[in-house]
């Protein structure tokens, strides 16, 4: 098995290369040495089995920030045959020197001059042949995202690999090259290969931004494409998200309904009742996030998010956080976990604790659908959209007050410097490609997540054997009265109270779960509702789920995300004890009042 | 005595010369490898009254806080 790694630096299409060479074949795995997970992939080249490494993008190999480390101790800790080099043609001045880095540490790599139809564009001229011979390695011209040249670099690469053999790089850091004198190497070089008009002229990127980037309203219409993107996602995640609902009713009836004659009446309530149900509650969601991680890979392709960054960062500045964590609250709104894996992007770790200790607050659409059935419940027609208002205000102000009690302990010093990358115009194939990475991830970790928290739900609400399932005598109801003495004082009933436990798995179940357990639906449900809470409990029901917790999968995401327990608690504690804080502060204030 | 300009100085359009980061040296290597090297020039492309600047080097944009464009001195003599 031979060993490729490919290095590069942000926005030079990295990932496009990989994707390219890999097809949709990779995988996420874990490497000696390397504390977070790297995408690879196993490919045949030229009768060898290799397998494909894609390392994190990097300025520099002197770097200290967490992705340069990775690269560093990846590099350190496992044997490779060769690297793939990726460089951004258009900006050859500015990055040859990393690969310049590379090359002197002894190993051959192949560069990848990437983005050449660009450069064309532009009027750049690159003589790759002569900076092969200056280099002795290839240096090879391609587009990843049209495939122009990418059968003679996949050739040169294959070449490469059968001559080379394995080597590993050891205190790496101490092999690197003076700066400057790599520096110099490079100016020469390019001087020598590349001619490019003094100015690079970018006319649509600079028409784009001069309205979008504009002083006063860059930022309306910022937010703006943010309300436009929601409404894409559930005006077509919706009917989806019902067709696949309804496709799992009907398998439930022709394949799992029959079987309750055949199996015993506790193994059938199991398996269908618990696991098929809770399980299909979370399959049926899985539509919205597909089409919200589209939308995330399309605008993050275009080179927008950037731009909302540099919009939104004077805000921000103000609460510790910086310009991409807006970003990412935003995208909480549509489900807080992949708006938790997108702080991948922040080099600081400080930063990042505190951005994803800030997301979960955000309303997702998981706790909108608890809302919007309660108030319709319980409140008037015109009542009901100030309530929902109130519970947007809510989310923001949590977050913003998190940040303000956090951002003291969770202070970083690092630069926010970011690049500004030209407009491009989505690819599909990559959207694709990257979509289905994210989903089959979020597939794998809410499978086991989910699965373990439904079957604990059916346990605590059909045992002890002989309790009334979901009623009085069950586990799940010797909770509800366990909990009184804390859910008492903020409004909330000791039925309500068992509803709270289905909504820390999800809160999609909730509204299901109140079904279950009352064997109610529709009008019915709403007049139950209305005996177990006035309209000052509900608000103090729905303020405490907004803020206790939002889910296991984002508890989840944050545990995995963080790689640290310690983290993942005091982010639990938190927001458990402000959600209680905040209801008690409303409920009784209200009652003080007289309400 | 001169005073030492620094990049947060430039106004929108202008251009100068990069003389030197005054960072740590993980802060230093990181903004010389996004470009913010000596000898080379910056122009500033957008300076909003609030919220980052655009600066311009080369064929590289990037956005900056003024706080981090202060440690970049520069040389306006051309």
């Amino acid at each position: 098995m031979k060993r490729l790694a490919i290095v590069g630096m942000p926005n030079t299409g990295k990932s496009t290369f990989f994707n390219r060479l890999t097809g949709s074949s990779s995988r996420v795995a874990n490497w000696p040495g390397v504390t977070v997970d790297l995408l690879s992939a196993n490919v045949v080249l030229g009768g060898n089995a290799v397998e494909v490494v894609d390392l994190p993008g990097i300025y520099d190999l002197h770097g200290f920030s967490d992705d340069e480390q990775v690269v560093r101790s990846f590099l350190e800790n496992n044997a490779i045959d060769t690297i793939g080099v990726v460089l951004n043609a258009t900006q050859l001045d500015h990055q040859l020197p990393l690969a310049l880095q590379i090359r002197k540490l002894g190993i051959r790599p192949v560069i990848l001059v990437n983005m050449i139809d660009e450069a064309d564009q532009l009027g750049v001229r690159i003589d790759t042949g002569a900076l092969s011979t200056a280099l002795d390695c290839p240096v090879m011209p391609l587009s990843a995202r049209h495939g122009t040249g990418f059968n003679d670099a996949r050739d040169a690469i294959t070449r490469e690999l059968s001559a080379a053999s394995a080597v590993s790089l050891n205190d790496l850091r101490d092999c690197l090259h003076a700066d400057d004198e790599l520096v110099a190497e490079a100016e020469a070089l390019v001087s020598q290969n590349v001619k490019a008009p003094s100015r690079l002229v970018r006319k649509m990127t600079e028409r784009i931004d001069h309205v979008l980037l504009h002083p006063v309203f860059g930022l309306p219409l910022f937010f703006l494409a943010m309300f436009l993107v929601f409404q894409a996602v559930y005006t077509l995640g919706t009917p989806l998200q019902d067709g696949v609902a309804y496709l799992l009713d009907v398998f439930r009836g022709l394949a799992l309904e029959p079987l309750e004659s055949m199996l015993p009446g506790n193994l059938y309530g199991f398996l269908v009742e618990g696991l098929y149900d809770g399980v299909g509650t979370v399959a049926s969601f899985v539509p919205v996030i597909i089409l919200f991680f589209f939308f995330m890979a399309i605008v993050e392709d275009s080179g927008y998010l950037a731009r909302a960054a540099f919009l939104t960062d004077s805000l921000m500045a103000k609460l510790g956080l910086d310009g991409r964590g807006f970003v990412m609250i935003l995208m909480g709104f549509g489900c807080n976990v992949p708006a938790l894996m997108g702080t991948r992007v922040m080099r600081s770790r400080a930063l990042r604790l505190l951005s994803m200790l800030v997301i979960p607050f955000s309303l997702c659409s998981a706790r909108l659908q608890v809302y919007l059935f309660i108030t319709t419940a319980l409140f008037t027609a015109s009542q009901a959209p100030l309530v929902l208002f109130f519970m947007y205000l809510a989310s923001f102000a949590a977050a913003f007050l998190t940040a303000l009690v956090f951002g003291r302990r969770l202070k970083s010093d690092e630069p926010f410097v970011l690049e500004l990358p030209p407009y491009r115009q989505p690819a599909l194939k990559q959207v694709l490609l990257r979509g289905w990475h994210e989903i089959a991830h979020f597939l794998r970790r809410a499978s086991t997540f989910i699965i373990t928290g439904v079957v604990l739900v059916w346990l605590l609400t059909h045992f002890p054997a002989g309790s009334t399932p979901g009623g009085a005598g069950t586990w799940a109801s010797m909770l509800g009265l366990w909990m009184k003495p804390v859910l008492d004082p903020i409004g909330i009933s000791p039925d309500m109270s068992v509803i709270l436990l289905f909504g820390f798995v999800a809160k999609e179940i909730v509204i299901g779960a109140l079904v279950a357990m009352t064997g109610l639906d529709g009008s019915a449900l709403a007049g139950y509702l209305a005996t177990q809470m006035d309209s000052i409990q509900a608000i103090s029901f729905m303020l405490f789920i907004l803020l206790y917790t939002p889910c296991l999968s984002t508890l989840a995401t944050q545990l995995n995300e963080s790689r640290s327990w310690k983290f993942a608690g005091y982010s639990l504690a938190w927001s458990l004890g402000l959600a209680w804080a905040v209801s008690f502060g409303f409920y009784q204030g209200a009652r003080i009042l007289g309400y | 005595m001169k005073i030492l300009e620094n990049l947060s100085h430039l106004r929108k359009g202008e251009t100068a010369l990069i003389t030197g980061i005054h960072a740590p040296d993980s802060m230093r290597y990181r903004l010389q490898a996004m470009g913010l090297r000596t000898g080379r020039e910056a122009e500033v492309i957008r300076r909003p009254r609030l919220g980052p600047m655009q600066i311009r080097i080369g064929s590289v944009n990037l956005i900056m806080r003024r706080c981090d464009a202060a440690r970049v001195t520069i040389s306006t003599q051309q």
